[in-house]
């Protein structure tokens, strides 16, 4: 694990991802005790309030103070983009190797389930999932997760092929070993490098497409902090105050390149070769 | 003696790795001369392939040199890389391993062959092909014309290679580096392109460094031997002198290693007649799904056959060896009775009769265990040694058995590994200590048939033979049935009992090791045996 954190920091993608990750996750860990302001208490003689020595990030229309409604806000977006790739991942390696390991016909069902699913757009998806299931953060949640799924049983599949040919998994079957021991502890954990590089990709993904739903109102709910959300209802006054629409965005931007940057510098690191 | 032609002083070669510098070759002296053929042995990692990219100034950004490497007189250390790639294909000829990986697959066989002569001989386009075809009519090629067309896809290994060949001659090098140039392939076909090379050799009077891990091969070309062991040469010499009285231990344990097949391992003698343990009847593997769409239109089968109607049978504690070409059927076979493809026909194993994979219940597995060929592949890499071992014990041990740690270091310890090895993973472990791992979980269950399927080839001389020994030790320990496949008839013939030789999915003889020698043969086993270069000269 250390060895990993080392070869990280030598590439450039790497080090700069482990650094803006670590900023986000302490946002999300210590963020809310450092925030200068309740970030629901409203001030209608504050409103619109560009960055200033007060209000660092500025205000917004009810007077609230957007660098207190950041830092609350990352828990809701970050941890919810997390567990919603977390959890997208975890179904569709699992599919993606049983897979792998039935071959055949069955591979040829799965497969070609999965192709159909994929064939809708992910933000069609998640909507239809969100409208069918109701307004709220955890049904956005599962929406995600979903919608992620049959693209990560896609790339565990291609790499589970790949060990469903080594002789390991012939000898677990010429043993005679359950189907269930050998896609759980012979080839799941051979599959699990790349997967752990696409999901941190894919967490990026997961935070636009968290804050996108919230911005057409499908995901978190007012006065919820949720960056998409208060970028959805700062839309509306961005003549009045670009600083409303600009600071949620960035930090949007933000969590999204990290975790790319972490993407690939874990990359880098997992495939020793390099 | 003229001045040789390539002459290496004292050459050393190091690369740099995070940890510092790891020595690849150190302080190598070697001279060729004209005509000569310089044969370099050594097991793998030994820096032979090294010291080839060395001499053909290819080396990693991370190598540092010392010494000096002369071609003529002249020191390629010191020359600049515009003279080295004048120098590269023009006086200095390389032939690689692999023909399939050598050649580029989207350029035909000819332009890859002409490409040389125009640019080494200032030829044209017109007149290099042309006389590219002369030499590939030279290097034995039934139809050159057709074969100046062809992508490498399209023509055989043996073919690939002396095209490969016949470029490396193409602009009359004075030195040309074969880098195991036999070893991806057959028997038969081996056996043809050494010819050539002889051949060629004679003509040309090329000074060749040919490199090989088999001492057999380089005993019958060579006219000087150069042994190198982690980089250094332990010992060089004239053929006859380095064969008959080795100097160096390491060669002399080189040597010890080699197979040979007047030097039995097991007693000859067959295990006495009576009921066979395992039969074989009838089974048919064809590989590939019927299609669906071509089975309602009355298409064509198109079914690939990997094994033909065989019938063979092992009797209890009997070795019985299994020797073909690759794609001959032999590991098809292996599979299609540890269950691992569908098979037509019958296995009958102690009167049981098993006629699918269904039938192949727990009692069975337990009996008839495999062993694979790279023990790189057959270990899970996330586990340690002590889980790969302990899941034999769980699923066949009886209710009482123990499956402690104890009993993983006795199961270790069988295989003569230091029970320690439990805690490791299959990286920790050399090539030969992982295959041992292996048969270690072979042996867990105490089987009554034992199927090696080619344990021996992805290992070095040396440890092949320390592999061979323990397992005829745990045959006569525990009278376990082998089912031995191999490829390296000198090995078959060292510890079978009986042979059975495949060719193309059908079992063409089965033949007790003795009548290999006389008696009446199938006309292919007769190829296959004559095509196996003696061992090397029975060390006096």
């Amino acid at each position: 694990m250390i060895e990993i954190l080392k070869r990280m920091l030598r590439s450039p993608q790497g080090a700069l991802g482990l650094v803006i990750v670590g900023l986000i996750l302490l946002a999300v860990i210590v963020g809310p005790w450092f925030a200068p302001y309740d970030p629901e208490k409203m001030a209608p003689l504050m409103r619109y309030k560009p960055p200033s020595a007060q209000f660092w990030l500025g205000t917004d229309q009810y007077g609230r103070d957007i660098l207190s409604r950041l830092l609350h806000g990352a828990r809701a977006t970050v941890v919810m983009a997390v567990i919603a790739t977390a959890l997208g991942t975890l179904v569709g390696a699992v599919v993606g190797t049983i897979s792998a390991f039935l071959g055949g016909r069955s591979d040829e069902a799965i497969m070609r389930t999965v192709d159909a699913i994929m064939s809708i757009p992910s933000l069609l998806l998640a909507l239809l999932i969100v409208n069918l299931l109701g307004k709220s953060s955890v049904n956005a949640l599962l929406a995600i997760a979903l919608a992620f799924a049959p693209g990560m049983a896609r790339v565990t599949r291609s790499v589970a092929l790949a060990v469903r040919k080594q002789d390991y998994v012939n000898a677990a079957i010429a043993r005679g070993e359950s189907a269930a021991y050998i896609v759980g502890r012979e080839m799941l954990p051979n599959v699990v490098a790349p997967i752990v590089v696409e999901m941190t990709i894919r967490v990026a993904f997961a935070v636009m497409l968290f804050a996108t739903l919230s911005f057409l109102g499908l995901g978190a709910q007012p006065p919820a902090s949720e960056w998409g959300l208060m970028v959805a209802e700062a839309r509306r006054f961005m003549h009045l105050s670009p600083w409303m629409i600009l600071w949620p965005s960035l930090a949007v931007a933000l969590v999204a390149i990290g975790f790319n940057l972490l993407g690939d510098g874990l990359r880098d690191a997992l495939n020793p070769r390099s | 003696m003229a001045t040789p032609i390539l002459d290496i002083a004292g050459y050393g070669l190091d690369y740099a790795t995070p940890a510092g510098f790891t020595r690849a070759l150190d302080d190598v002296t070697l001279s060729i001369a004209r005509g000569e053929v310089l044969g370099l042995v050594g097991e793998s990692g030994s820096g032979k392939t090294s010291l080839a990219w060395a001499i053909m100034r290819h080396l990693p950004k991370s190598a540092r040199e010392a010494g000096a490497i002369r071609l003529t007189g002249q020191d390629l250390l010191k020359t600049s890389e515009a003279e080295i790639e004048a120098i590269r294909g023009k006086r200095i000829g390389m032939v690689f391993q692999d023909p399939s990986t050598s050649l580029n697959p989207t350029l035909s066989l000819g332009t890859q062959l002409a490409e040389v002569l125009v640019r080494h001989r200032g030829l044209t386009r017109k007149q290099a092909w042309a006389e590219g075809e002369e030499r590939l009519a030279h290097v034995g090629l039934k139809v050159p014309g057709q074969m100046m067309r062809r992508y490498p896809h399209e023509a055989s290994g043996g073919e690939k290679q002396r095209v490969v060949i016949a470029t490396a001659f193409a602009c009359q090098p004075e030195c040309i580096i074969f880098d195991e140039p036999t070893t991806a392939l057959d028997v038969i076909t081996a056996r043809q392109i050494l010819d050539l090379f002889k051949e060629l050799q004679a003509e040309t009077g090329v000074a060749s460094l040919y490199i090989s891990h088999d001492l057999a091969l380089v005993s019958q070309i060579a006219t000087k031997v150069a042994v190198i062991h982690r980089g250094k040469i332990v010992e060089q010499g004239a053929v006859a002198e380095v064969f008959a009285r080795p100097r160096d231990a390491y060669t002399q344990k080189l040597l010890a290693a080699v197979p040979r097949p007047d030097h039995r391992l097991v007693d000859t003698a067959a295990p006495a007649a009576g009921k066979p343990l395992v039969e074989v009847e009838k089974v048919s593997v064809h590989y590939g799904r019927k299609p669906f769409l071509g089975r309602l239109l009355g298409r064509a089968n198109t079914q690939f056959t990997g094994n033909r109607e065989v019938s063979l049978c092992v009797m209890p504690g009997e070795i019985l060896g299994i020797v073909g070409e690759s794609g001959s059927g032999k590991s098809t076979l292996a599979k299609a009775m540890t269950g691992l493809n569908r098979f037509e026909g019958e296995i009958r194993f102690a009167g049981r009769r098993i006629a699918g994979l269904g039938d192949m219940d727990r009692a069975y597995r337990r009996d008839v265990q495999i062993i694979f060929q790279h023990p790189d592949s057959s270990l899970n890499p996330r586990q340690r040694i002590r889980e790969i071992l302990s899941r034999p014990l769980e699923l066949y041990g009886e209710p009482g058995a123990r499956k402690d740690a104890a009993a993983i270091g006795e199961l270790l310890e069988q295989v003569r590994l230091p029970a320690s090895f439990a805690e490791r993973y299959p990286h920790q472990l050399s090539g030969g200590e992982k295959q041992r791992v292996a048969i270690a979980r072979a042996f867990a269950s105490k089987p009554k048939l034992v199927i090696c399927d080619e344990i021996t080839s992805a290992l070095d001389v040396s440890v092949q033979a320390s592999v061979v020994e323990l397992l005829v030790d745990l045959q006569k320990r525990f009278g376990t049935a082998y089912l031995f496949i191999t490829h390296d008839l000198n090995l078959v013939r060292q510890i079978a009992h009986r042979v059975a030789v495949m060719y193309r999915g059908d079992l063409v003889d089965l033949v007790d090791v003795a009548a290999l020698t006389d008696g009446t043969l199938h006309p292919y086993t007769r190829s296959l045996l004559d095509a196996v270069p003696a061992p090397a000269a029975a060390a006096a």
